[in-house]
């Protein structure tokens, strides 16, 4: 494959609240054993992209442990593989602000890769694609950029989506930050351009104190006629989590078996790290109602519509419902949970009740105790 | 040789036909065939070393090795990928006089001498590929340098009714209660209760001194429990019997895998599958996790990721990647990979293969107290069962 893929694990940290507070976006936990970060990760391994530099900015222990082995992604390689890319510090420069900087500090590495196009993608979008499919798509359309998007009838979280007005793949208006009809379709924060042009483009905004990818680049440079953009639709399954509303009502939607197979498609899995947890063990008086459930996990209580990470443990005569319970948690006996986001290691000691609601889950923070 | 070297390196014995596991072992070593919802059996033996600190491994193959050879790779799961040392497979081959399989037990360490060189040992775990258990290899070591043996044979206290299945070890010296002073294979009257569990410890000079002489005998069998600890004890070696107590499991037959499997579900088992310090580690194949749907019921019971259960399972280790559509009722079963159990469907007391379609109503094995001959009933990998397809208890298909 003649492509290297950017991921940027960063850019959205604060649209996720607490969940962010200790980590990137790209490693916020999601469906019930994976980070964010695997889904766009697997993708590219399993579209033939085999280089792959990760973009940081602050905060990124927990995504250095979480990708640390590079082996589960068989990115442990000797030629390319998977590479970190933390900010170039030097006693002048700050840390990036927009994706141009972030850019800006990987350049040495986009130097050393020999392919030809970059993918770039944001870690918060869940899907399965095939990045050679869309690949030749941008080929074939001689445009200088394409934008990965799709059509999205939601608009939580619209105001920094990138809309796109189109004729055919052709591009015909850009817009930032705004929702209207006129616009066929809104981009999934994935981007295919060629690996000089990038280059160049990074170099000459930076000179320019830009450093806004589609705001100081693509609507820019399109607006003054320097760069053609073509538009890839995809037209499967795709979930934003770009807020802590859409983030909770998405991983409910993994219980859907049409997303599940298609996200979790056979024939290009989504790895994770390897945790050598047992299976799940369901007690005598377990009752599980619409549930997703990670390995490692003890199930004695009641659970309705909660998406259970590794190694949970709910007590007997709990109501769990509604809820995502992160990895290492344990909910003591007699808790009643409605609405509750529980990230790792949380506890919630005997016959505690907690409810939020749909449209604001309650979150508790990592390793706390109720 | 590189200054480097290991005190002591483990060779497991993983070339069984296992032909007692019938269908199960058709295609499979059975070292590879899948155990407790996730695991192959041959798990346990690898994470045993890799929790004592052994960090090299010669598996001996021969029967059906692709299957395992393909789990093994390069034993990354278990940590054993390493630059000096790791699990290597080391399969019977030719040498320029001649190519030969492994006779015996025995044998096959023989052929592998050069390969044990390699680590300059100063002793050698002698495993087998077919047993469930947790052990810490390092403290039968600790126990063996102790009592400055020659070799150290783990031993595990069995009813003296099944003794006479095993290989029994009599420790009556009057000045050490551990010194082996008889042993014997599978004896009709058996006089003690110390049953070897095919694990030993030997000073690797010794050892490799026992087997040139064994291998030139041409009456001998290769074999350590026929004619090395024999011949050992014969010439007053210092043999020493190691007691464990914890569980241990021989995997070789039908009822016994079935049993194992259920053991796990049993909370007064000691085999304590969960200890976060000694944890079973297994190849990972990428699975999401599992969905169970509100026309589930599941108690007391295993389920592994990447399952989809609609229907009733109880008592039962369900592996991954299995779907249970609804109403299929599955009790005090075992599930292996990958397997499709259609609606209505019904599973009592059997073991179902891998990559197994059961279709819609099917009727497969039944409970032991409606039948006057009742055994497990097994369904082999790859199988297609018709709808309203009966397997009979104990039927083998």
């Amino acid at each position: 494959m003649d492509m290297v893929g950017i991921i940027f694990s960063n850019i959205y940290d604060s649209t996720l609240g607490d969940l962010t507070k200790n980590r990137t976006v790209a490693s916020v936990p999601f469906g019930g054993r994976y980070r964010q970060i695997d889904f766009v990760l697997s993708n590219m391994v399993n579209s033939n992209v085999t280089t792959v530099g990760v973009i940081t900015k602050h905060h990124y222990q927990s995504l250095m442990d979480h990708l640390i082995s590079r082996s589960e992604w068989d990115l442990n390689r000797k030629n390319g593989g998977l590479f970190i890319l933390p900010p170039f510090l030097s006693g002048q420069t700050e840390v990036y602000r927009g994706k141009i900087e972030a850019l800006y500090g990987a350049l040495s590495f986009l130097r050393h890769c020999s392919s030809d196009y970059v993918v770039l993608s944001d870690a918060v979008t869940i899907c399965n694609i095939d990045y050679e499919e869309a690949l030749e798509a941008h080929i074939k359309s001689g445009a200088d950029v394409t934008v990965i998007a799709n059509k999205e009838k939601e608009c939580g979280g619209k105001e920094r989506r990138l809309l796109l007005k189109t004729k055919g793949n052709k591009v015909t208006d850009v817009a930032i930050d705004s929702i209207s009809d006129k616009y066929d379709l809104v981009g999934m924060g994935m981007f295919i351009i060629e690996r000089n042009l990038l280059m160049e483009m990074v170099k000459n905004c930076v000179a320019h104190g830009k450093y806004h990818f589609e705001r100081d680049f693509l609507q820019e440079s399109f607006a003054s006629k320097e760069i053609s953009i073509n538009a890839y639709e995809f037209k499967n399954i795709v979930l934003r989590n770009d807020n802590v509303v859409s983030y909770f009502k998405n991983n409910f939607k993994l219980m859907d078996e049409g997303v599940r197979k298609a996200l979790f498609a056979s024939d290009s899995p989504i790895y994770t790290k390897v945790r050598d947890e047992v299976p799940t063990f369901y007690g005598e008086n377990a009752v599980v109602d619409d549930c997703i459930i990670a390995d490692g996990c003890t199930i004695k209580g009641h659970v309705e519509n909660c998406v259970i990470f590794r190694n949970v443990t709910i007590e007997e005569d709990c109501y769990v419902k509604n809820s995502i319970i992160m990895q290492g948690g344990i909910i003591e006996k007699g808790c009643n949970i409605d609405c509750v986001i529980a990230d790792k290691d949380v506890k919630i000691n005997k016959g505690r009740t907690l409810i939020g609601a749909e449209t604001a889950p309650l979150i508790i923070n990592k390793a706390e105790i109720v | 040789m590189l200054k480097r070297r290991k005190e002591c390196i483990a060779m497991l014995l993983a070339g069984g036909q296992g032909s007692r596991l019938k269908v199960l072992t058709e295609n499979t070593a059975k070292p590879a065939v899948p155990f407790g919802g996730k695991y192959r059996i041959i798990d346990f033996p690898l994470s045993n070393c890799i929790n004592s600190g052994i960090d090299t491994v010669g598996i001996l193959t021969q029967y059906q090795p692709l299957e395992l050879n393909n789990y093994i790779g390069n034993g990354r799961p278990w940590g054993l990928d390493r630059n000096f040392g790791g699990a290597h497979i080391l399969p019977p081959y030719s040498k320029s006089k001649k190519s030969e399989w492994y006779k015996g037990t025995a044998n096959a360490i023989y052929q592998n001498m050069h390969f044990i060189d390699i680590y300059n040992p100063e002793y050698v775990l002698i495993l087998s590929g077919d047993h469930i258990y947790k052990m810490d290899y390092n403290k039968m070591l600790k126990f063996h340098k102790e009592k400055g043996a020659e070799c150290t044979i783990a031993v595990l206290d069995v009813p003296l009714k099944e003794a006479s299945r095993f290989g029994i070890m009599k420790t009556d010296d009057a000045k050490d209660g551990d010194k082996i002073t008889a042993f014997e294979e599978k004896p009709k009257k058996p006089t003690s209760t110390k049953a070897s569990m095919g694990i030993y410890i030997f000073n690797w000079k010794i050892l490799k001194q026992y087997l040139i002489e064994d291998e030139e005998n041409p009456k001998s069998s290769n074999d350590f429990g026929k004619d090395i600890i024999p011949r050992l004890l014969e010439d007053k070696k210092g043999l020493y019997a190691y007691q464990f107590d914890g569980y241990w499991k021989d995997v070789g037959t039908i009822s016994s895998l079935w049993e194992a499997n259920m053991d796990l579900l049993d909370p007064k088992s000691d085999i304590k599958l969960k200890d976060k310090k000694f944890k079973i580690y297994s190849r990972n194949y990428a699975q999401p996790p599992s969905l169970i749907t509100k026309s589930a019921n599941i108690t007391n019971s295993y389920v592994a990721e990447g399952s989809i259960v609609k229907g009733n399972v109880k008592n039962s280790i369900i592996f991954t990647g299995c779907v249970i559509d609804e109403f299929a009722e599955i009790s005090d079963s075992v599930v292996m990979p990958n397997t499709h159990i259609g609606s209505n469907a019904s599973v009592k007391y059997s073991i179902i293969g891998e990559n197994v379609t059961v279709e819609k109503k099917c009727k497969i094995g039944g409970n032991p107290d409606d039948y006057q001959q009742w055994d497990i009933s097994v369904v082999g990998k790859d199988n297609i069962l018709d709808i309203e397809q009966v397997v009979k208890p104990g039927e083998i298909i």
